[in-house]
């Protein structure tokens, strides 16, 4: 019924009393890729490795192409779920040279070793390392390392693949490689992607859909405009980048701003309390009387630190009513971009 | 300035200590047989007693080394199973035999499988192999298994992290091919150094082969060293058994030196152990249940159903009686306690005291030193002792020093010192290692003196190696026979030589008696310190939430 390539329902991982994910529903398309975006300890990692069969879910059950491979009484081995894994510090065996780890997925499914090295050489000159195919592990850098992670994950030749919070950001190259794979792939059986970041920016500028992860649970589904622009509540905005919570002229409701969706001079007055020069662009924070502001513009800065200053609001988001979120420091921000919001007497 | 000289001072003492009781002692064993021995030599060499002697010692290490190194290995795959039945329990059960004197192993499977012992009595089935060269190998691999086991299940903690096995499970491959194509490779310098330990430590013992071996006319190389110090009035029999001695070394050098070169370099830890348990989907509980019973019958077998032998022979009137309540009896343990035996078990005490004490201090002044340029030679001297077996090194204390300190407790102490100074410096020099540098450094910026520096922040974080290395020498020499039972004159004897004698005079009750006894003085001090060590241990370090419970690895 279902042509979802992954298909959650109501999944809950518990480890001893502490519920690691709980309820989680979600589905991957073929062809998609799906980043989950959490601070540390949002439930990612469980997420990802109850789908590649290390855990299993007390309640809740996997299905991977219409088929049940975990729920609390069956499971099926990681080996026969047909899916690929690049893992956080990419889990490279120590004592294989680069061709036989990326020969390693086809020698298990019994290809001769000839052939299964020819293989795994195309896909690491594919990923511009085939010069790299004699080195072990602890002669690499930390880039080809991934590369080399990445290439095992490719020669599974697998339907759905999971990044594990790659610790380094994909360059350009090797996700246009992996990107392109995916197309390939989706043309005979379909495939598609699940890749955990705590990296907002990179997230959003890789993914199809962003499914916003916290305390195990999942938050918000969308595209990463949707996420970014009408985030459900505020920990969702800190979770998607830089933001700040104003109280709405003339009313008691909260509006999210994003910094480029304010801007210097306009009708409304504020005072600068912070500015920093960040190269192609610069950010000031506010005093206003709806709250701090933290507003972006391009140049170096234009005002000092206490000059006062006017500015204007592009776009707001309202925040649907509900119980303030306490700000939580996510770990997707520097501190310094995130303004607290200022709660204004009435 | 002067820190440099006092470096350098202490460096050339410790250097100067090393040599006396290691390179003196082997120097004069060499010109013993080369002046003494020229004329003799070819005669002692092709003699066909030595000849069997030298191939049942060959013999016997390789066998040992063959069943214990897969079996110790097993044991240590098993167990890191974190949904095992019972696995806290195992751990401690597999390590116990280190806590028994390999003798009292010996006796005690005699005890238990032999003629008129413990099964003979109740079944009237008894083994009779296993007085002689079947039975010794089994007992030696038995005493061994804990050493393997200790040795791969660290490998397997530090090299053969959970990300590893997970990622050979997606790419495809299943249970036994991930054990195949990625755990065992991973655990292979540990199984190698497991191996070659295990291969040079058979060499040397003498306890068990003397035991279970001798009566049935089995001999080894160290028990023809003890038989031909006995017969002390022949002047080639002490030649012969100098050669002998000597030749163990070089057996024990030539299959150690190729393996450390070969090995050498693989057998660096690179990452600290992580105590993350695996869990792997795909165990189901069943095989847990199987390994389970395995390893429960096979502590029972070896270890469990000896000591429970030894321990009704101590409490039963005569042999042959079965060990039912009514033939029960204190008279053995009484017959045991008197003024010689406790005098000997006092000076057990005092000696492996005094020696564990100077030891530490030896070891921990060779780990500071080693950090320097110039203590690294002396390191690399201390470690070759572990090579040295126990009869070679006591044969040439004898000649080196026996005109002076012959028969007395010093040369018993200087043997120890030689033969354990090794064992006392790897888990201090280890610990230095995982010390980060910086402390101390923060330590001096902050204001401290170097030796304030040292007695705040380093003393405490080495505190449990320091207690550690002073335990496992203690256990050790109170263990020890091979050297005493050479070196021992009237009034020095250690309580191991009495049990030891005792043995050979075919008193059964009072043996047994015995032998109970100085396991009981053994575990006393041993379960005390342990908790001492643990509780030293459990300093609040970086402790993650709980993302990698064990119960997670329960698997439908």
């Amino acid at each position: 019924m279902s042509a979802d390539i992954l298909e959650l329902r109501g999944l809950c991982v518990t480890y001893g009393d502490v519920a690691a994910l709980s309820e989680v529903d979600l589905t991957v398309a073929p062809g998609e890729v799906l980043a989950l975006l959490g601070p540390s300890g949002s439930g990612k990692s469980t997420l990802l490795h109850t789908v590649a069969g290390f855990h299993t879910p007390q309640a809740g059950e996997v299905l991977i192409n219409g088929r049940r491979v975990s729920s609390p009484t069956s499971s099926v081995p990681p080996e026969r779920r047909e899916l690929a894994m690049v893992f956080q510090n990419y889990a490279l065996w120590p004592h294989l040279s680069a061709l036989d780890t990326v020969a390693y997925p086809a020698r298990r499914r019994g290809q001769g070793r000839t052939q299964a090295r020819a293989e795994a050489l195309k896909i690491l000159e594919l990923l511009n390392v085939g010069h790299l195919a004699g080195r072990h592990p602890a002669e690499l850098s930390g880039g080809e390392q991934q590369r080399v992670g990445l290439a095992r994950a490719l020669a599974r030749q697998a339907s759905l693949y999971l990044f594990d919070e790659p610790t380094a950001h994909l360059d350009s190259h090797v996700r246009g490689v992996f990107l392109a794979e995916l197309v390939t792939r989706q043309r005979d059986t379909g495939a598609a992607a699940v890749y955990a970041a705590h990296d907002a920016e990179e997230t959003l500028g890789l993914a199809d859909r962003v499914a916003l992860l916290a305390h195990g649970r999942v938050i918000q589904v969308g595209t990463p405009q949707q996420v970014y622009r009408e985030p459900v509540d505020e920990l969702a905005a800190r979770l998607t980048g830089p933001v700040s919570v104003l109280r709405s002229p003339g009313g008691s409701a909260r509006v999210l701003v994003r910094p480029e969706w304010a801007a210097l001079d306009g009708e409304l007055a504020g005072r600068v309390i912070e500015v920093w020069f960040r190269g192609p662009h610069s950010d000031y924070v506010l005093d206003t009387d709806q709250g701090q502001l933290l507003v972006r513009e391009s140049g170096p800065p234009r005002h000092e630190r206490g000059a006062p200053v006017t500015w204007r609001l592009s776009h707001s988001w309202a925040l649907p009513e509900s119980e303030p979120v306490t700000a939580e420091p996510s770990t997707s921000q520097p501190p310094s971009q995130t303004p607290s919001s200022v709660a204004v007497p009435e | 300035m002067g820190a440099r000289g006092l470096r350098g001072a202490t460096a050339g003492l410790v250097a100067l200590a090393a040599a006396l009781v290691v390179l003196v002692p082997l120097l004069v064993m060499a010109r013993t047989v080369w002046v003494e021995g020229s004329a003799d030599l070819d005669d002692i060499l092709t003699s066909p007693g030595l000849g069997t002697a030298v191939k049942n010692t060959f013999l016997l290490a390789v066998a040992v080394t063959v069943l214990a190194v897969p079996l110790g290995t097993l044991l240590a795959l098993a167990l890191r199973r974190p949904d095992l039945p019972g696995r806290a329990f195992w751990r401690v059960a597999i390590l116990l035999p280190v806590l028994v004197p390999d003798f009292v192993l010996g006796y005690s499977w005699l005890r238990a499988y032999g003629r008129a012992g413990f099964t003979d009595d109740l079944l009237g089935v008894h083994w009779s192999g296993v007085q002689g060269p079947v039975g010794v190998t089994v007992v030696v691999m038995v005493n061994a298994v804990p050493l393997v086991y200790l040795i791969t299940a660290v490998g397997l903690a530090a090299r053969a992290e959970p990300a590893m096995e997970r990622a050979a499970r997606v790419s495809g491959a299943g249970a036994l091919s991930v054990l195949r194509t990625i755990t065992l490779p991973l655990l292979a310098p540990a199984t190698a150094t497991a191996a070659v330990l295990v291969f040079v430590l058979t060499l040397g013992t003498f306890a068990i082969p003397q035991v279970m071996g001798s009566p049935a006319g089995f001999s080894t190389i160290t028990t023809r060293i003890y038989s031909n110090l006995a017969r002390s009035s022949d002047p080639l029999a002490f030649t012969e058994a100098v050669t002998l001695a000597l030749l163990l070394v070089v057996i024990a050098v030539l299959v150690v030196a190729p393996a450390d070169s070969l090995l050498g370099p693989r057998l660096r830890v690179t990452r600290a152990a992580t105590t993350d348990p695996t869990s792997l989907a795909g165990n189901n509980r069943a095989s847990g249940r199987w390994a389970a019973t395995g390893i429960g019958c096979y502590s029972l077998l070896a270890v469990g159903l000896p000591l429970l032998a030894l321990v009704a022979t101590a409490v039963t009137q005569a042999v042959g009686l079965p060990p039912t309540p009514e033939n029960w009896t204190v008279s053995n343990f009484l017959s045991v306690i008197n003024a010689r035996n406790g005098e000997a078990l006092g000076r057990s005490v005092m000696l492996a005291a005094v020696a564990a004490s100077v030891l530490v201090l030896l070891g921990g002044l060779v780990a500071a030193l080693e950090r320097g340029r110039s203590g690294r030679s002396v390191a690399t001297l201390v470690s070759l002792t572990l090579v040295l077996p126990g009869s070679t090194l006591a044969l040439g204390m004898l000649i080196a020093y026996g005109r002076w300190l012959g028969g007395t407790l010093a040369i018993i102490l200087l043997a120890y010192i030689a033969k354990l100074w090794a064992i006392a410096h790897r888990p201090i020099s280890g610990a230095l290692d995982r010390l980060p540098p910086d402390e101390l450094h923060a330590s001096r910026v902050s204001g401290a003196s170097p030796f304030t520096a040292i007695r705040t922040v380093v003393l405490r974080p080495l505190a449990p190696a320091l207690l550690a290395a002073w335990l496992v020498c203690f256990l050790t020499a109170l263990h020890e026979v091979t050297m005493s039972s050479l070196l021992y004159g009237p009034g020095s004897e250690t309580l191991a030589v009495v049990v030891l004698n005792s043995a050979e005079l075919g008193q059964v009750g009072a043996t047994s008696a015995l032998a109970v006894l100085i396991t009981v003085v053994l575990l006393v001090p041993a379960l005390g310190f342990w908790s001492v060590i643990r509780r030293l241990n459990r300093i609040p370090v970086t402790s993650s939430p709980s993302p990698t419970a064990p119960e997670l690895a329960r698997v439908g």
